[in-house]
């Protein structure tokens, strides 16, 4: 009876909590417009120290500095691989994140890059990544870097790097590997400042090809 | 069409044939069939072991017949043998099967045989399965070979074809146990055909008191190969009882399947039309002329001599009958439509002829024959990403429960740590997964004799390798049991099939000091001991490590 007791009172307290809950000073919830799921049966039970923990649930609110603006809508993007195997690169900023058919871009096996012209140089606050989401994959080597660059030799801010094996030969990636699901993956910038964002990959857990289905780059407008 | 041109014409499809077929042909990453069959044949190449198995791995042809194979390129054992060896066996056949058709002029015409034989060469299920060490390609040369050996009886051919006729047989026994499909399907085609030709027959010197005996011939000649194969060259004579436990085996899976269960459309979807994550396929247009051709021959009432309306109806009959039954049966994987869509191939060539025999514009005929090359093109491209671009891509519709290349991968890094360890080579690996998810290990793995399989956590044996394989159903267990001292990576095995990787960790330290920018690579520089080695050894007080494998766990 006590057990139930409060078991029911740390359920009200925990409903009340998630009601309530308000976004940090300064900030506001990032409303983000998410596909549908593809897929169903990625196993849930997979703790490991190099793979980020699959919940099944949905991520929650991720709060951004207030006035940030989704900056990727619509701009270039280029890629190491000039004729992808199949799509336009235009597809990874054109707003569609279904996983079906027709709506990726493939790019060539090995290692290879997509890279966002945001236009200006702009003080970064969420990007969001959806490789290909119809298959329960990891992507091996994925990298986010932002850079005023173009050609990303100077100054440049490594965001998100799970190069685990340093493959890349570049350095040992401190970030987890995912699994690839419908919601994509957001990567946190910190504010990182660039023109140019650019994500990479080298392959994935089912072939050695690499995909895009939409890339959003969030930040504040000026 | 003159013999010689149609001699350069069939020569020429050939040589697109082999092209297509031995182009990167070690490439695509080894499917678990293809690996389990390797082991099965290195215990007849290392030790001259064979053993029929009624409920697992078919017929004995493929074995026997990889030994020249493996001899020529010198060899000798599981840890020497290499996918060229093995594949270059159903290559082999799968351009033999070519070669087959030519046997069919007098009777179909030298237009369709040499349409045929284009459209054999080019066809992407008849490429992508003469590239996999698997029995199919063996398989449909035997049952090509059976079906123009009794169409050839048939119209005369004589007591020298019921014996090739009759070893035509045996062999397609002896590769694999649904020849009982093929064979019959054959017989009753062609007494369809005999009957439906009426006073169009062929003369025939064997029907009446001769028929008995070239029968006879037949069935001693099957007979013969099938006890040769199955009692592994008269070592084991009891294996031929074997053969009917097989029968109960196949026909149980057959009807009631746990596994592989498609709706009877499945084969003729495949090669329709199929679509998946942006690609497309189709071998629409061998279908199709399948079809002109199978129209062709019941239209046919010429009644000549020649065995011209025989040919075609005979050949249609037996696509429909086989491909009939194979779609009938619920089990169905793709490999298993080639034996009757060889026979497609020579019909779509009578599709062909007819509609370029039928029309008298020659402005229409070289349209019809640009098409034909148009969609021969198509049919060789298709054929080119399905064997090489896409060879492994699960929206390949010829790919089934392929091993990806992150498996290639994960035996390379473990090759790779071994190279760092003391023990090198001989460094224990252990395998922690049901059986389904160990293949194709044992053949990624083969130059290490120190692999232990287990399916199921729980022996400290296996918790003291310095690199542990595991199916995600026991990772958490693992997680649990090994703790910090192991880094842990992820590879993909199959299409959605995970496997953990747990390293020891100054093992991967010393692994990562590797990597550093401007380091050795070790498993770039230091080849690994590939000297003969008793395969799957056991380490000190272990039990003997083989990788497991039931009936149900592989696709045939």
């Amino acid at each position: 009876m006590t057990k139930r007791f409060f078991a029911s009172l740390a359920l009200i307290f925990l409903t009340l909590a998630a009601l309530t809950a308000q976004a940090p000073a300064g900030k506001e919830e990032l409303k983000l417009k998410l596909p549908k799921p593809m897929f169903i049966g990625t196993p849930t039970n997979l703790k490991s120290a190099n793979l980020e923990a699959i919940t099944g649930k949905s991520r929650g609110p991720f709060y951004v500095p207030a006035g940030t603006v989704l900056l990727s809508a619509k701009k270039k993007v280029t890629s190491s691989d000039t004729q992808p195997v199949i799509g336009e690169l235009d597809m990874i900023t054109d707003g569609e994140k279904s996983g079906g058919d027709g709506y990726f871009v493939e790019l060539g096996p090995g290692p290879q890059w997509v890279q966002i012209d945001l236009g200006a140089s702009r003080a970064l606050s969420a990007i969001l990544a959806w490789h290909y989401h119809s298959q329960a994959r990891i992507y091996r080597d994925v990298m986010v870097l932002v850079s005023d660059d173009p050609a990303f030799k100077t100054g440049v801010t490594t965001v998100f790097n799970n190069d685990h094996d340093n493959s890349s030969k570049m350095t040992v990636g401190k970030d987890k590997e995912y699994i690839e699901v419908a919601e994509g993956k957001l990567i946190d910038p910190k504010g990182a400042k660039g023109r140019y964002v650019r994500l990479s990959s080298n392959g994935n857990t089912t072939n050695d090809l690499n995909h895009y289905v939409e890339v959003e780059v969030y930040g504040l407008p000026k | 069409m003159t013999r010689a041109v149609a001699g350069a014409l069939v020569a020429l499809a050939l040589t697109a044939g082999l092209a297509l077929r031995t182009a990167r042909l070690t490439e695509r990453p080894m499917h678990h069939d293809e690996a389990n069959q390797a082991v099965k044949f290195a215990a007849l190449l290392e030790r001259g072991e064979y053993r029929y198995d009624a409920r697992d791995h078919h017929g004995p042809t493929l074995y026997y017949l990889t030994l020249p194979s493996a001899w020529l390129r010198g060899q000798h054992t599981l840890a020497l043998l290499d996918e060229a060896t093995l594949r270059g066996v159903p290559v082999v056949f799968g351009a033999a099967t070519i070669l087959l058709l030519p046997l069919l002029s007098a009777g179909i015409g030298r237009t369709a045989v040499v349409t045929a034989a284009l459209l054999m060469a080019l066809s992407p299920a008849m490429v992508f399965y003469s590239r996999m060490y698997i029995q199919e390609a063996l398989f449909a040369c035997f049952a090509l070979a059976f079906v123009i050996g009794v169409g050839r009886v048939a119209t005369g051919g004589g007591f020298a074809w019921a014996a090739m006729t009759g070893v035509a047989a045996g062999l397609a026994m002896a590769t694999k146990e649904t020849a009982a499909i093929v064979v019959p399907s054959a017989v009753a085609a062609a007494a369809i055909a005999w009957w439906s030709v009426g006073a169009g027959r062929p003369p025939n010197a064997l029907i009446g008191r001769h028929l008995r005996r070239a029968t006879l011939v037949g069935l001693a000649a099957a007979a013969g190969v099938v006890a040769l194969f199955y009692s592994s060259f008269f070592s084991a004579p009891a294996a031929l009882l074997e053969l009917f436990r097989a029968a109960g085996t196949y026909l149980d899976r057959g009807i009631d399947p746990s596994s592989h269960i498609q709706p009877w459309h499945y084969y003729l979807q495949l090669l329709t039309y199929s679509a998946s994550g942006g690609l497309r396929w189709s071998e629409g247009l061998v279908l199709a002329l399948a079809v002109v051709g199978t129209i062709a021959a019941w239209q046919r009432s010429d009644g000549s001599s020649s065995g011209s309306s025989f040919w075609p109806r005979y050949l249609a009959g037996d696509v429909v009958i086989a491909g009939g039954i194979f779609s009938a049966i619920p089990y169905k994987t793709p490999w298993n439509l080639l034996p009757f869509y060889a026979g497609a191939f020579a019909l779509a060539g009578v599709g062909f002829a007819t509609l370029v025999s039928k029309e008298r514009s020659r402005l229409v005929r070289v349209l019809v024959a640009g098409a034909l090359a148009a969609g021969s093109v198509h049919l060789g491209w298709q054929a080119w990403r399905a064997a090489i671009t896409y060879a492994a891509d699960p929206r390949n519709p010829y790919v089934y429960a392929q091993t990806v290349p992150d498996a290639v991968r994960m035996a390379a890094r473990i090759r790779h740590l071994s190279a760092l360890h003391p023990d090198g080579a001989r460094m224990q690996v252990s395998v922690i997964a049901p059986p389904s998810e160990q293949w194709p290990l044992p053949w990624y793995l083969r130059g290490m004799p120190n692999v232990g399989y287990w399916t199921a956590p729980g022996d400290v044996l296996a918790l003291q390798a310095p690199v542990i394989v595991s199916s995600l159903e026991h990772a958490p267990a693992l997680e649990q049991a090994l703790g910090d001292r192991y880094v842990s990576e992820y590879f993909g095995l199959r299409p959605e099939l995970l496997l953990a990787v747990y390293i020891d960790r100054g093992l991967w330290d010393r692994f990562l000091a590797t990597a550093r920018p401007g380091s050795e690579d070790p498993g770039a520089t230091r080849e690994l001991d590939a000297r003969p080695t008793r395969r799957l050894s056991a380490v000190r007080g272990a039990p003997v490590f083989r990788p497991g494998r039931t009936a149900a766990e592989r696709v045939p």
